[in-house]
């Protein structure tokens, strides 16, 4: 216990760090409000214009598809503003030898590394996604029950995205080719955004099992719409898998590493 | 309080190829070349001592920190440090070691330095009334207090080197590395820091390994000296025995009235160095035969001036470095 | 004469440089140069593959399957040939006050960002090259070497449209610290206002009668409605426009460089 409160103190000196830093760059600040609203702006845009001219995407009408891409983005501004920065970070520190002053510290590494930095700046995009949220819940009519589910599988669906992201980043240990494995990253985040029943066969098989990212959504919302449960218990044990590999991996990856010389 | 048996560290190191017919080979192969930075390296350094690692670029000395402190693993060979093997990173290990590298800030650049003193005292538990006491004799020692809030990447460097220092003995570290802390600044932040290394190892009696290229940090604060070469470990002693080295010679420079260059064999023996006009020269003189020769030489020629100095460190150094064959040992 | 010949060489010379740079990390070249697109065409066909299977009328605004295949196969090749170029060493020339020695050189920096980004076209035309080769076996694409060099010659005008707007979105790093927000603004907003998530066909009609006075639909829906044979406006006309539009856009670089190096100089930074 006393360990869960020292940790939450060194996070709120991460708060406290990352909004002192965030303050000197007020252009940045605005900027980026400007670049996610636009971002989640033309993605709900574009599924609001395809169901202008169909029905139904799989069972999944306007309204259905359109709560799963907000249910994804919500998901993405949450990680945006607490996670985001921290892998390119990681990519940078692994290159520079800054990562040396990380591991001295008598804290956990995976946890200073990972968690250290915080965008205040992406907290005011929340309207787009939560709202769109939101409404589409209303117009689907969710039951209460899924109401108060909601909240409990945003942060399981973020969990899930966080647990392979920190899998894939670990990579950069052996590859050093950092800013391509953060593209991959985002290139298996993309994927997720959509919903499982859009891939062909193989591909829905890849990336629920093997790289399950379709399992981030698809799982949670398949419950709360379908009532469908299996794909949740996939991702408990995805989550699970994830942590005993990203143990197995930090620990290979610190002995492989080589501290890029002054 | 650190031993190391046998330590050694490879790497290997990609080699490319210049032009376009290199660059397209080397998108389908890869070729690397291995590289031995820190050959079987013996040491003991007992708790107190201020020891200084003295070598040039790539010799391994940073390589050999970074294993002390666990932040690279060996290849071969044991370290202890602290009574704990450093890669194994015990949370209490880490709690009583330090490191500071001049050529790499571990603040954060956009932030005022006590931001990052903070988070600091979060990562080592530091309660608020020792953060404070030791933040106050920090930054008095070091005559910052006033740029406490001013942000890490608006102070000069000698400032923010400063502020390197105070971040790493916040909690109190038995053992500190101190990776070339004085390099690129003037003289007065260079002292200034060697005097506050100095106050601070007499108050606390922790233990300092030091790199550095600057023979004056290390003639100011080591006692021992250790010599790495490609490597290896070249010498080990004390600061006094590394000076004598190359024999116990004093270095005397004297002027004369007018031209006094001759053909006297003397000054062969002596291994004169002339200036253009003849009227000073740099002398060698063995220690023994210092006052026969140079009784001689006042009594035989116009001296104006004389200047002696004893071989100083840096010299030492050039010498070994050009011929590393005279170490011995 | 000479004078030619040295210069000739000092491209050639940036061009080669640029281009062992770019396949040094190849790794990375993969994954940053080739995967977004490539990833983006996966989505978008499995997207509109299974919206398909699902509707009970084959056609969506005159797109049936294969002709909605085939626009996002020519989006592919036209995102190689034409928006292969970041402006980001730019951005960072300037941030690193890089600029100084392109001042001194004889050799200007609008020239070196320049002939570096002619020798990434090299690239990228070969990777659109074996694209096309793949879809083609695939069934995806139809040849037809008319359009194709119609297409072709189009994509690579887009290309220096596409330069320009990088070009001018870096220069911004004289103002700003970090314009890698700017750049990922620039492409939501070229992806969505060009055609190249959805056709602009499926677009409200007001809103695809305003695009069309803008530049966007120039960078993805017009080269692949000409790569499709579907383009109905006259060729030379249409390729006018893109030139005004490239001049415009060139010409704003322009002026955003020339106030940019005042505050440079003035700043002595």
């Amino acid at each position: 216990m006393a360990v869960v409160g020292r940790y939450l103190r060194v996070y709120q000196q991460f708060l406290s760090s990352s909004l002192s830093e965030a303050m000197s760059f007020r252009a940045h600040f605005v900027l980026l409000i400007v670049m996610d609203s636009l971002f989640y702006l033309t993605t709900l845009l574009s599924v609001g214009f395809i169901y202008d001219h169909v029905e139904l995407i799989g069972v999944w009408g306007r309204w259905e598809f359109l709560f799963f891409v907000a249910f994804m983005l919500t998901i993405d501004q949450i990680h945006m503003t607490f996670i985001s920065q921290n892998f390119w970070q990681f990519s940078r520190d692994i290159v520079e030898g800054k990562l040396d002053f990380l591991l001295l510290k008598p804290i956990g590494g995976i946890f200073l590394v990972f968690f250290r930095r915080i965008r205040p700046a992406t907290i005011f995009t929340l309207f787009i996604p939560w709202g769109t949220l939101l409404y589409c819940g209303i117009e689907i009519e969710l039951s209460l029950f899924s109401w108060l589910l909601l909240p409990f599988f945003l942060l399981l669906g973020l969990v899930l995205l966080v647990s392979l992201e920190i899998l894939i980043s670990l990579s950069m240990f052996w590859t050093y080719q950092s800013i391509g494995i953060n593209f991959l990253r985002m290139q298996f985040q993309s994927v997720s955004r959509w919903p499982d029943f859009v891939y062909r066969h193989y591909f829905r098989k890849v990336f629920t099992i093997l790289m399950p990212v379709l399992l981030i959504g698809s799982a949670p919302v398949h419950f709360l719409i379908d009532r469908e449960w299996l794909p949740l218990v996939g991702m408990f044990l995805a989550i699970f898998v994830c942590w005993v590999l990203i143990n197995i991996f930090w620990k290979l990856g610190l002995r492989r590493y080589e501290s890029a010389s002054s | 309080m650190i031993s190391c048996k046998s330590l050694s560290k490879n790497f290997q190191i990609h080699i490319k190829r210049p032009g376009i017919s290199g660059a397209l080979r080397a998108f389908v192969t890869r070729e690397y070349r291995d590289v031995s930075a820190v050959k079987s390296f013996d040491l003991d350094i007992p708790s107190g001592e201020i020891v200084g690692f003295l070598g040039p670029n790539g010799a391994g000395k940073t390589t050999l920190i970074k294993m002390l402190t666990g932040i690279i693993v060996p290849s071969s060979g044991s370290a202890i440090v602290l009574g704990y093997e450093p890669f194994a990173r015990a949370v209490e290990f880490r709690k009583q070691i330090a490191l500071v590298m001049g050529q790499k800030s571990q603040l954060w650049w956009d932030i005022p330095a006590y931001d990052s003193f903070l988070l600091l005292k979060s990562y080592y538990e530091i309660s608020t009334s020792d953060f404070n006491q030791r933040l106050n004799e920090l930054t008095e020692l070091l005559n910052v207090q006033h740029l406490l809030q001013t942000h890490v990447r608006r102070l000069s460097l000698g400032e923010r080197m400063k502020m390197e220092l105070i971040a790493c003995l916040l909690h109190q570290p038995k053992v500190i590395f101190l990776d070339e802390p004085t390099i690129g600044l003037d003289l007065v932040a260079q002292t200034a820091i060697r005097d506050f290394i100095t106050r601070y190892h007499a108050l606390y009696g922790c233990t300092v390994v030091l790199t550095s290229h600057y023979m004056a940090d290390v003639e100011a604060l080591c006692s021992r000296i250790v010599l790495i070469l490609d490597g290896a470990k070249r010498f080990d002693g004390s600061i006094e025995s590394f000076e004598g080295l190359l024999g116990n010679e004093k270095y005397i420079s004297l002027t004369f009235d007018k031209e006094a260059r001759d053909s006297n064999p003397i000054w062969e023996e002596l291994r004169a160095e002339w200036n253009e006009q003849g009227t000073r020269v740099d002398l060698r003189i063995p220690e023994t035969r210092l006052p026969e020769l140079l009784g001689t030489l006042l009594q035989n020629y116009p001296v104006s001036d004389i200047n002696t100095e004893k071989l100083p460190i840096e010299k030492v150094m050039r010498t070994l470095l050009d011929k590393p064959e005279m170490l011995k040992s | 004469m000479s004078v030619l010949v040295l210069e000739a060489r000092k491209w050639a010379q940036t061009m080669s440089i640029a281009f062992s740079d770019r396949l040094a990390y190849k790794f990375d070249f993969v994954l940053y140069v080739l995967g977004p697109s490539i990833v983006f065409f996966f989505i978008k066909y499995n997207l509109w593959v299974s919206i398909y299977s699902y509707q009970t009328e084959s056609v969506i605004k005159g797109y049936d399957l294969g002709m909605m295949l085939q626009y996002q196969a020519w989006i592919l090749i036209v995102s190689f040939l034409a928006q292969g170029h970041t402006s980001l060493q730019l951005a960072e020339d300037i941030r690193l006050g890089r600029i100084s020695s392109y001042l001194l050189y004889p050799f200007s920096f609008w020239q070196y960002h320049t002939a570096a980004f002619f020798s990434l076209q090299v690239i990228q035309i070969f990777v659109a090259t074996v694209s096309l080769m793949v879809l083609v076996l695939a069934g995806l694409l139809p040849v037809n070497l008319d359009l194709l060099i119609q297409g072709v010659f189009f994509s690579l005008l887009v290309g220096l449209l596409w330069f320009a707007f990088q070009f001018t979105i870096g220069l911004l790093a004289f103002w700003l610290e970090e314009t890698w927000v700017l750049r990922v603004m620039l492409m939501l907003v070229a992806q969505f206002l060009s055609g190249a998530i959805i056709p602009l066909e499926l677009y409200p009609d007001w809103l695809r009668s305003l695009l069309l006075y803008t530049p966007f639909p120039y960078l993805a829906y017009i080269p692949v409605k000409i790569f499709m044979g579907e383009y109905d406006a006259s060729y030379l006309q249409t390729l006018l426009i893109l030139i005004f539009w490239i001049g415009a856009v060139f010409m704003l670089a322009r002026f955003v460089w020339r106030r940019g190096l005042r505050l440079y100089s003035a700043a002595g930074m």
